[in-house]
C-alpha cells in the first residue's frame, strides 16, 4: 500500500516534470524542473528496492550535477532570466507564485517519502511488514560485487572522472588574447 | 498494480522526451539536460530489470556506473558550455559553425 502510494506519487512527478523539462521556455526553470524529475527517479528506485542506488541518486544528481548545471545557466545566461513571477503572499520579492509552491510541496512530500521508505529498517518501532519491507538492504552486497566482479569497472571509473575534472578544468580555464 | 510494466512505461517517457528535448531546444545547456534524462530512462531500466528479471544485483552497479558516468559527462559538457561562451557570447547551437568546411 505505502508502496503503491509512493510508487504513484514518484510516477506523476518524474513524468510531469520530464515533460514539464521540454516544453519550459525558461531554461533555468527547465533545470528546476530536471531537479524534480531526478527526485522522482529516486523514488522510483526506493521501490524498487535499490536503497543505495536511491541514496547515490540523490546526492549525485541533485545535490552535484543540477546545481552545475544551473551554475551553467547563471554564468552563460544573461538578464534574461530574471523571475518576474508575482509573490504569493506579497512578503518578499521574487518568491514565485502558488504553482512554484504546489510544485515544491509535492517534490518535498516525494522526498520524504522516499527517505521513509529507505530508512523503514532504522525505524524499529514500527513494524516493517507493514510497509512491505521485504528486501534487506542492499549496500552490502553491492560493496562486496564492486569490488569482487566489478573491480576493473570501478578502477576505471575512479580514471575516467580524473580525467574528467582535469580536463574540465583545461577547457573552461580563462586564457589571455 | 506495481509491475515491471509501470516502470518500463515511465522509461519510455523518459527517454522520448530527453528525445525531443536533444532535437528540439536550440540551447546547449538544454540539450544536456536531455542528455540527463536519457541516461536516467537506461539507469531506471537497469534496475527495473534487476528487480523483475533477475535475482542479482548486477543491474544496480550498471547504473550506478551510469551515475558516474553522467557526472564525468556533465563535467567536461558545461566545461565546453563555459568555454563557447566565452568565445561566441552566446549558446545557441546554430552558432557554432567553426567545425564546418
Amino acid at each position: 500500500m505505502f508502496l503503491q502510494f509512493l510508487f504513484l506519487c514518484s510516477a506523476a512527478l518524474t513524468v510531469g516534470c520530464a515533460i514539464a523539462v521540454a516544453v519550459t521556455k525558461n531554461i533555468m526553470h527547465s533545470c528546476i524542473f530536471l531537479l524534480g524529475t531526478l527526485i522522482g527517479i529516486a523514488g522510483l528506485y526506493a521501490t524498487l528496492g535499490a536503497d543505495f542506488v536511491a541514496v547515490t541518486q540523490i546526492m549525485v544528481y541533485v545535490g552535484g550535477i543540477v546545481i552545475l548545471m544551473l551554475f551553467a545557466v547563471m554564468l552563460t545566461g544573461g538578464k534574461d532570466f530574471v523571475s518576474r513571477a508575482q509573490n504569493l503572499l506579497g512578503l518578499a520579492p521574487s518568491m514565485g507564485n502558488k504553482w512554484t509552491f504546489a510544485l515544491g510541496g509535492f517534490v518535498g512530500v516525494v522526498f520524504i517519502l522516499t527517505n521513509v521508505k529507505l530508512l523503514m529498517s532504522v525505524f524499529q518501532t514500527i513494524p516493517a511488514k507493514s510497509f512491505g519491507n521485504e528486501y534487506p538492504s542492499t549496500v552490502n552486497e553491492i560493496g562486496h560485487l564492486l569490488i569482487k566482479d566489478h573491480v576493473l569497472a570501478f578502477e576505471l571509473s575512479s580514471v575516467l572522472l580524473l580525467g574528467a575534472l582535469v580536463g574540465a578544468a583545461i577547457i573552461a580555464r580563462p586564457r589571455k588574447q | 498494480m506495481v509491475s515491471l510494466a509501470s516502470y518500463l512505461i515511465i522509461s519510455l517517457i523518459l527517454f522520448v522526451v530527453g528525445l525531443v528535448v536533444m532535437i528540439a531546444r536550440k540551447n546547449i545547456v538544454a540539450i544536456l539536460l536531455g542528455i540527463e534524462l536519457i541516461l536516467n530512462a537506461a539507469a531506471l531500466n537497469f534496475v527495473a530489470y534487476s528487480r523483475y528479471a533477475t535475482n542479482n544485483l548486477d543491474g544496480h552497479i550498471f547504473s550506478l556506473f551510469i551515475i558516474v558516468v553522467a557526472a564525468a559527462e556533465a563535467a567536461v559538457g558545461l566545461a565546453i558550455v563555459i568555454r563557447f561562451f566565452q568565445i561566441k557570447e552566446t549558446i545557441h547551437i546554430d552558432e557554432a559553425t567553426q567545425l564546418r568546411n
